[in-house]
């Protein structure tokens, strides 16, 4: 039912109020609805809406979807050639071969015989799903109460861009201006709402360990930064342990509730991450020792560019890392005076859960798979290049059950391309989020 | 090295780290168990130089030195005969490894440079190959009080890992910071010890009541009585970071790492650190002109780390005349300990620890005292002379092999030794060999050239002329910055050898 996670009651009001408007609108799934009330309200607005706003009503029940490839990306990294997916109300119904899914009666079969389906990317750094000027809040060195929640700005520009690059779902994050610049949000490029589009929050803390905050006052350096940075982190895990303190009973005084520690539990509870702003050497190894090695969060290591990769006989020493390289994909090393792909050192030194980012719009969102292809030209692997954009991310994310792959029960995220999607001549054609078409390339002239 | 033992070591001593890119961030692994070292001339630094002795190392520490060693069957033997072998150099300072020198902070003793730290730094690499094994990593001179400081080794892919002692000294700069004067500076470590007295007061009243509440009892004594009893009740927990640390320099767990970049910052200094109590446990760094309190820091008889540029000049304003003083001579005539750093801002020969030593030498100082100073007293300094500095038994295994006298600059450094691990060896350092083939092609090119341009001249000139006066060959020639005149002193080393 709710979709946004744990928040404050004041916010919870807010979306409830928002709500009202959207049903009317709209007539979507509401998020905060009142449960007795809820089901036959929204029968009666689907109704209307239906009847008012055919094109905007929920699509078709079931959909069947016949294609030439299917990259699952499940557990047993199924490649099922000629085969057929089904979608049921957003969710995938069945996944198989076109010879053995039976088609059921009624449903719309989108027939692309010669094209791949893959699972809908996943973009793991990205400021392009809110409003431009929210990005950087520049109040304290540390900021652990911003929230980029309130800065998604659904069906912008920048939606459609994901979309036309096979970019379903994305963590919105707040900049690197300062040491930490927010919680993050991890939202569908969907059409629609804000419920439509929020499917996490929080979804991530941004840190930033050096590599842009240190423009902060009259400049600040590394020591101080992680040190501030620590001291953040630190009472925030301290109002955890007083809390569960309490509710062990081992202590009997119930802490006071703190709205800007409070969403922190769930980090150091593992339900979240931290998206890292890190790259070079020291900053990554930083990364790496100080908040998954002292504080045991779950870290995503976003861009880990220039020689970061140097890190990763360190990396192997701790768990629940993930590493994102973007968008800078090569490294010049001026001692060796050769270039380097930074995701074929990454991978090379051993490590496997690799992604791609764009940091969009740096890149543009629509270009997450050249950033994968150049990956690739550099020497990594097309396979785990697919990987790192769908499943990989999800994992990260901790949504691996929703995103990411395809098999039955997951949402029907996916896109529809002419080929192998890392090759950069293949075109997205068409792009599904929660079992709705959002884009079709063949109506449209604009192709990326 | 020899080629038998390539192998054995690559494989044996070289941890499986990352060569591909930058500084060869080499992963620490566990040193070998048994080597011996044999045939080498040694230099203790403690004690007499040996020919031909034996060095044995059993876990990265050495358990024999001498002539009448015997290696164990089960020890590798490594035959270093015609090389000389030096404790591993100390550097006794330096901020390089970290990103910047300072904060901008003025007063923050609650940093440690472990935070900043950057393993990868080109810098690191370099020590090694200029012999240096151990380097005291301490934030500069641009504040009041700085942080935390560490000593590392130059291996290791975290600051965790190439540390050998955290937690050893605090900085603290009696000259002015950059846009501040003296009464500020002064008036500021003034304040943050009140402050400090004021925390630790209001610490110990609250610990006092504290320790009565659990008793079911009220406060029976007035708050000067209740202080006085809490201080016993504070534990070093209870302390703030930057608290805490102040605490520790004050009870003598931390040296205070004094910069006195004036002469005139030598007597603000030594009050200080009598009034704070930790004039026991103060090192004075030293800047250009300091020397010039020369008596009052022989009275305070604490050692000292010169400065980068050992000569202090003075240009005479009426006539322009510049006068030279040898720092090192000064102060060692004094009777104080000192530590030598080398000069990264030279281009030129001063930037090796070597050549500071020999130039220290050519003044005047015994070998003996110049050795020590790139060596033993910087680890005395840091409160680690039990372990570091020279090659005794007991101590750790940092050794550098030289082709020939360390202080002759035609030496190599052969090899370095980190915790008996193989960290170093010249003939696989693939940057060193791409310069010196560099080198060569220049040199070839200048060869061409002056061919040329003897065939050129040859042609034009009469041929009567030829061979009747021989032409100075490039060996004839003297060497650049030779001695010339009298008075004048020469100023810089060839360079030839590195």
């Amino acid at each position: 039912m709710n979709r946004l996670g744990n928040q404050s009651p004041q916010e919870r009001t807010e979306c409830t109020q928002g709500e009202s408007e959207m049903r009317v609108n709209c007539g979507q799934r509401s998020m905060c609805m009142n449960q007795r009330s809820g089901p036959a309200l929204l029968c009666l607005l689907s109704l209307f809406a239906a009847i008012c706003f055919p094109h905007l009503a929920v699509a078709q029940e079931i959909s069947a979807y016949r294609v030439g490839k299917i990259i699952t990306m499940n557990e047993k990294d199924e490649v099922i050639n000629n085969a057929v997916l089904i979608v049921r109300d957003g969710k995938i119904a069945e996944i198989g071969k076109a010879s053995q899914v039976q088609i059921p009666e009624g449903a719309e079969v989108i027939e692309m015989s010669q094209c791949w389906l893959v699972p809908g990317f996943v973009e793991l750094h990205n400021h392009s799903a809110g409003a431009s000027t929210d990005l950087h809040d520049y109040v304290y060195l540390t900021n652990p109460d911003l929230r980029t929640l309130e800065s998604v700005n659904p069906g912008t520009e920048n939606f459609k861009l994901a979309r036309a690059g096979g970019v379903t779902s994305a963590l919105l994050i707040s900049g690197s201006g300062t040491n930490m610049s927010g919680l993050g949000t991890v939202i569908k490029f969907a059409e629609g709402q804000m419920d439509d589009v929020v499917l996490k929050f929080p979804g991530s803390i941004k840190i930033a360990q050096a590599g842009n905050p240190e423009r902060y006052w009259y400049r600040v350096g590394r020591s101080f930064m992680n040190y501030n940075t620590r001291q953040t982190l630190a009472a925030a895990q301290k109002y955890h342990r007083a809390w569960l303190d309490f509710e062990s009973g081992k202590s009997t005084e119930q802490p006071l509730f703190d709205p800007i520690y409070d969403p922190f539990r769930d980090l150091f509870r593992g339900k979240f991450i931290a998206s890292m702003h890190t790259q070079q050497f020291q900053v990554v190894m930083m990364s790496i020792l100080m908040i998954q090695g002292e504080f045991g969060i779950k870290t995503v290591l976003d861009h880990s560019t220039f020689d970061g990769y140097k890190n990763a006989p360190t990396l192997h020493d701790h768990k629940d890392i993930v590493t994102i390289v973007g968008p800078r994909q090569l490294y010049f090393d001026p001692t060796q005076r050769r270039i380097f792909g930074i995701a074929q050192r990454w991978w090379q030194g051993a490590v496997r859960t690799l992604g791609i980012n764009t940091d969009s719009p740096v890149i543009p969102q629509e270009e997450l798979s050249y950033q994968a292809a150049m990956a690739c030209y550099y020497g990594w692997r097309t396979y785990e290049a697919i990987r790192g954009l769908t499943r990989i991310g999800a994992e990260a994310l901790l949504l691996e059950d929703r995103i990411g792959s395809l098999s039955p029960g997951k949402d029907a995220d996916f896109c529809i391309w002419s080929g192998d999607p890392i090759d950069p001549r293949s075109v997205c054609w068409i792009t599904v989020i929660d079992g709705k078409v959002v884009r079709d390339a063949r109506n449209e002239l604009r192709r990326f | 090295m020899k080629p038998k033992f390539r192998g054995l070591l690559g494989a044996a001593l070289l941890a499986a780290g990352f060569s591909f890119a930058g500084r060869q961030v080499v992963r620490a692994s566990e040193p070998p168990a048994k080597i011996a070292l044999t045939g080498a001339r040694v230099i203790p630094v403690a004690g007499e130089e040996m020919d031909s002795a034996t060095i044995l190392i059993e876990h990265g520490r050495i358990t024999a030195v001498g002539k009448d060693v015997k290696v164990p069957f089960d020890a590798m033997e490594i035959d270093c005969s015609g090389k000389v072998i030096m404790p591993g150099l100390i550097e006794p300072q330096s901020w390089r490894g970290l990103d910047v020198p300072n904060e901008t902070l003025p007063v923050a003793p609650f940093l440690d440079v472990a935070d900043a730290m950057d393993p990868s730094r080109l810098y690191f690499e370099d020590a090694l190959r200029d012999g240096i094994t151990t380097i005291h990593v301490i934030q500069a001179d641009n504040t009041v009080i700085g942080g935390l400081s560490r000593a590392v080794r130059s291996i290791g892919l975290t600051p965790d890992e190439m540390a050998v002692a955290t937690n050893i000294a605090l900085k603290l700069s009696v000259t002015p910071r950059s846009g501040w004067d003296r009464m500020q500076q002064m008036a500021t470590f003034r304040e943050t010890f009140r402050e400090l007295e004021e925390y630790i007061g209001n610490l110990a009243e609250q610990k006092y009541e504290e320790s009565l509440s659990k008793q079911n009892k009220k406060v029976d004594v007035g708050p000067a009585e209740a202080r006085e009893r809490g201080r016993k009740l504070i534990t070093d927990a209870d302390y703030d970071d930057q608290h805490r640390n102040l605490m520790r320099l004050k009870r003598g767990d931390l040296i205070a790492w004094i910069n006195v970049g004036a002469a005139m910052d030598v007597a603000p200094a030594l009050k200080l650190a009598t009034e704070h109590g930790f004039f026991e446990k103060a090192v004075f760094a030293l800047g250009s002109e300091t020397f010039k309190a020369i008596g009052e820091l022989k009275k305070a008889g604490r050692p000292v780390v010169l400065p980068e540029d050992l000569f202090h000049r003075e240009r005479d304003s009426v006539t322009g005349e510049i006068r030279e003083t040898f720092i090192p001579a000064k102060i060692h005539e004094a009777g104080l300990m000192f530590a030598l750093q080398p000069n990264p801002n030279s281009s030129m020969a001063e930037r090796y620890l070597t050549y500071q030593a020999a130039l220290c030498v050519r003044h005047g100082i015994p070998r003996q005292t110049a050795l020590e100073a790139i060596t033993l007293n910087a680890a005395k300094m840091m409160g680690l002379g039990d372990r570091f500095g020279s090659i005794e038994a007991g101590k750790v295994a940092n050794l550098t092999v030289y082709s020939g006298d360390p202080l002759d600059f035609n030496s190599w450094v052969e090899q370095v030794y980190i915790d008996g691990i193989l960290a170093y060896d010249r003939s696989d350092d693939p940057r060193l060999e791409e310069l010196l083939r560099l080198e060569g092609v220049a040199k070839k090119a200048d060869e061409a050239k002056r061919k040329a341009a003897e065939e050129a001249k040859k042609e034009s000139a009469p041929p009567a002329e030829e061979g009747a006066k021989p032409k100075p060959t490039e060996e004839a020639k003297p060497a650049e910055g030779a001695p010339p005149a009298e008075n004048a002193r020469p100023r810089r080393g060839t360079g030839g050898g590195r």
